[in-house]
Formats: structure tokens, C-alpha cells, sequence
């Protein structure tokens, strides 16, 4: 294998702008963001709930969610695979090997961390920050609000991190979404079908891709923190 | 003297230990009110009841002649009792925008917003603040901020606990500054600390807290 000249057809692949690689790129970051875009109000008013409020299970809801994070993404694609077969319980959403499945298990493999997240930096806010909002005569929902605005640093690296695990992720992509070229291949299986083929141009093309998203996710959490008020 | 806050009889306890066996204790409407106690004696938590932040168990509790149940206040009475924070927690956004929160809240937006929240502002000497990030504001200055928050709010009633503590020098001279104004301008306060000078203000009323009993000094 020439890894140096692979590496330069990569780069020759992304810079002339190759169609079938950049709608690669443009299906992964689109079943990505919806998926959190999706999951990111329930995981937050869950995480907040299981932080601020004492109810029945909710010890048992924590102990779930926090296995849930080292879930693998395979289970979670094969769980999902049995529910959208023809003959499964959702057979009839016709949803199995289309992108509209990809966002389900995405967004169910993003759900615990999304959760975690906020739970912890909810538990972590300063309790005066709601004693304040309620004490000038915030609402209920305000006063939520603002202390989750408070602790936004956190619950923004939360989806940030949610963003990372479901960008390349590959074993549910793979069983829900089928690979299909144009319609459900995105990075992660992308590259494992070129690697397999023994196309490693591609494979190391849209391996840079996942790694400047991570650099991306990692500089824009640098400026969340110097705007977040931590030091 | 009309009431604006009484209760007949107020206890909260923790586990076996009972800290606050108080009452009958009224605040007269314009009237100012200190109470002393040693630390841990329940005049935060004191304070914290009547605010509605901390259930207790109180008896016969009226607010302006509405009687209330213990552990929940109603909207209307929220929005006239302000409490604040011994370490007062500023909002991470602009000074401009913590002292409007409250505002924002009671919904009075835009211009008359803006103005109530310049004329707090102006009143607490804070203008010069404006640019720095609250978190880095001093202990004093975030006193400040607090009170001109809770004054733009114009309250019935300001629960202020220890609004002097860990204060000294200047900063505690502007903050008294400030309290002694609305002790002047005949706001109803009832405020929980040590400092000689607050408690010596012209017309205070004074109260001791002792083994969970509230006298009159």
C-alpha cells in the first residue's frame, strides 16, 4: 500500500470537489445534526428532570442512562433493524435502509450522552442561580431556562459530544441504513467500504473529513469556554 | 401600623433538631426590620421561608391580608417580595441585563425596560461596571448589582440576609449607603445581619433570634 500517494489522491479528491465523495460528507453531517437537532430538547428536559426533581424511578432512570452511554452502536442498529423490518412492529414506517432510519438510530445512540450531559451540569449549577430566578419572579419555565442558560457551557459540550459519537459511528449506520450509494453511505461506512475495497484514497479523504470535524468541534468548544465564563 | 407580612406561628426543623419555633411576627408596611442571631441561629432560613424558596411550617401567615399557604407563594406575592442572597448570584450575561431580568419576567420590555433598568443603575453607582463580565465583579460590587436589581423591581417587601457580610471598608459603606436610602424611602425590609451599623440605622425595628425565638430588642 502507498500510503503517500493515496494520501495525495485523497486530498486531489476533496479539492476538485468529486461529487459522489462530497455527497458522502453531505449525507453524514445531514442524518448527524437532524438526529441531534431531534434528540437534544428531550435529553435536556430529561437530564434536568433527573437532576432538579425527586420522583419514583428516578435512581433506576440514571443507573440506565449512564449504561446506555457505552451502549454499543451495533445493538443499538440491530434493535432497531428488528423493529423496522418488514415484519417487525414498525415495519409498516417503511423506514428500514433510508436515511429517515439512520436519524432514529443516531438519534438514540446520541440520547444518553445528550442526557448525561445535562444532567450533570444541572447538578453541578449553582442552586442560587434558580433561587434567584424565582425570587425576581421568574416563572417556572423561566427559571428553567435560565439555569440552564447558566450551565450552557456544558449542555453545548454535550451536544458536541453527542455530535462525535454519531458522526462516526458505523455499526448502526451500517445495518438500518444498508450503505446505499447516494442515499444512506456516509463517512464512517464510506470508508469502511473503500478500505475494504482497497480504495484507500477515499477511505483517507473522508477520514480527514471526521478528523477536521473533530478539530472543529474542539475549537468551537474552546471559544464556548473563553465566551462561558470559565477559566 | 397595617400589616404587610404576619404569621401566627412559624417551625421548621431538621430531623430532631428544631431550629425556628417562632411567632406571632408582623412587618409593617414601610416599616424596617433587622434581626440578630448567632450563626445558625435560622435567620437565613428564616428569610428563606417567607420568600417561598424553603418549605417550614407556618401558621395564620397573611401577605397584605391575603392568607397563604406555607411552602408556596402565589405569583402575585412572589412579585412583591424580593429576597437576596447573602453572596449574591449574578446572572452570566451584562449587569444591564441581570437588573432587567425581573423586569423581563413581570413582562415590561424594550424602552421602559431599558429606562428602569438606567435609573437602577444611576441609583446603584454600578455605571461604571457595565463592561465587566459579572463572575469577575468584586463581592461588594456584585452587593450592588443585587440591590439595584431587587430595587428596580420595587417589591413591597426586600429580604435582604446579610447584605454586609464579608464586605468591609468602602464596599461596605456603599452597600449600607444603599440600604440606608431605602430605609429612607420607607421600603418594608426585613434583613438578617451582625453589622452595628445597619442595625443602629434611624428607624429600625430590631429582633434577636435565640434557640428558634424571635424577640423584640
Amino acid at each position: 500500500m502507498d500510503i503517500l500517494g493515496s494520501t495525495r489522491q485523497a486530498f486531489a479528491l476533496l479539492l476538485s470537489g468529486d461529487a459522489e465523495l462530497w455527497t458522502i460528507i453531505w449525507i453524514s453531517l445531514r442524518v448527524s445534526l437532524v438526529a441531534l437537532a431531534a434528540a437534544t430538547p428531550p435529553a435536556v428536559v430529561l437530564g434536568y428532570a433527573l437532576a432538579q426533581k425527586r420522583f419514583p424511578g428516578r435512581r433506576i432512570l440514571v443507573v440506565l442512562i449512564q449504561g446506555l452511554l457505552s451502549f454499543p452502536t451495533v445493538v443499538v442498529g440491530l434493535i432497531l433493524y428488528i423493529l423496522l423490518t418488514r415484519q417487525g412492529p414498525l415495519g409498516s414506517w417503511h423506514l428500514l435502509f433510508t436515511q429517515g432510519a439512520m436519524i432514529m438510530g443516531q438519534a438514540v445512540i446520541a440520547f444518553p450522552v445528550l442526557t448525561a450531559f445535562a444532567l450533570a451540569a444541572v447538578q453541578g449549577a449553582d442552586p442560587r442561580a434558580h433561587e434567584t430566578a424565582v425570587s425576581l419572579g421568574a416563572s417556572p419555565l423561566r427559571a428553567t431556562l435560565t439555569t440552564l442558560l447558566e450551565v450552557r457551557f456544558a449542555v453545548v459540550a454535550g451536544i458536541f459530544n453527542g455530535f462525535g459519537r454519531v458522526i462516526s459511528e458505523v455499526g448502526c449506520a451500517m445495518m438500518v441504513g444498508g450503505n446505499i450509494a447516494g442515499v444512506t453511505r456516509n463517512i464512517p461506512t464510506a470508508i469502511a467500504l473503500e478500505t475494504s475495497k482497497g480504495d484507500f484514497a477515499q477511505g483517507i479523504a473522508l477520514g480527514v473529513v471526521l478528523m477536521l470535524f473533530a478539530l472543529g468541534i474542539s475549537i468551537a468548544l474552546g471559544l464556548l469556554q473563553g465566551r462561558g465564563g470559565l477559566k | 401600623m397595617s400589616a404587610l407580612l404576619s404569621f401566627r406561628h412559624l417551625r421548621k426543623s431538621f430531623g430532631e433538631r428544631e431550629l425556628l419555633d417562632a411567632g406571632p411576627f408582623a412587618i409593617g408596611e414601610g416599616e424596617a426590620y433587622v434581626i440578630t442571631g448567632d450563626n445558625g441561629s435560622g435567620k437565613t432560613t428564616l428569610l428563606r421561608i417567607l420568600a417561598g424558596l424553603e418549605e417550614g411550617e407556618i401558621a395564620g401567615f397573611e401577605f397584605h391580608g391575603l392568607p397563604l399557604d406555607h411552602g408556596s407563594l402565589p405569583d402575585a406575592v412572589r412579585h412583591d417580595i424580593v429576597y437576596v442572597h447573602q453572596h449574591p448570584y449574578l446572572f452570566h450575561t451584562t449587569i444591564m441585563h441581570n437588573i432587567g431580568y425581573g423586569l423581563a419576567a413581570r413582562g415590561i420590555h424594550g424602552t421602559e425596560r431599558r429606562r428602569l433598568a438606567e435609573e437602577a443603575i444611576a441609583w446603584a453607582g454600578v455605571d461604571h461596571l457595565r463592561a465587566i463580565y459579572p463572575p469577575k465583579l468584586s463581592g461588594g460590587e456584585k452587593q450592588r448589582v443585587a440591590l439595584a436589581r431587587a430595587k428596580v423591581l420595587r417589591p413591597r417587601l426586600f429580604l435582604l440576609d446579610e447584605p454586609t457580610a464579608n464586605l468591609d471598608g468602602e464596599a461596605r459603606g456603599q452597600a449600607i449607603a444603599l440600604i440606608r436610602q431605602l430605609v429612607q424611602d420607607q421600603s418594608s425590609l426585613l434583613i438578617a445581619c451582625h453589622d452595628r451599623e445597619l442595625i443602629e440605622l434611624p428607624g429600625m425595628r430590631r429582633f434577636h433570634l435565640e434557640g428558634g425565638k424571635l424577640t423584640q430588642v
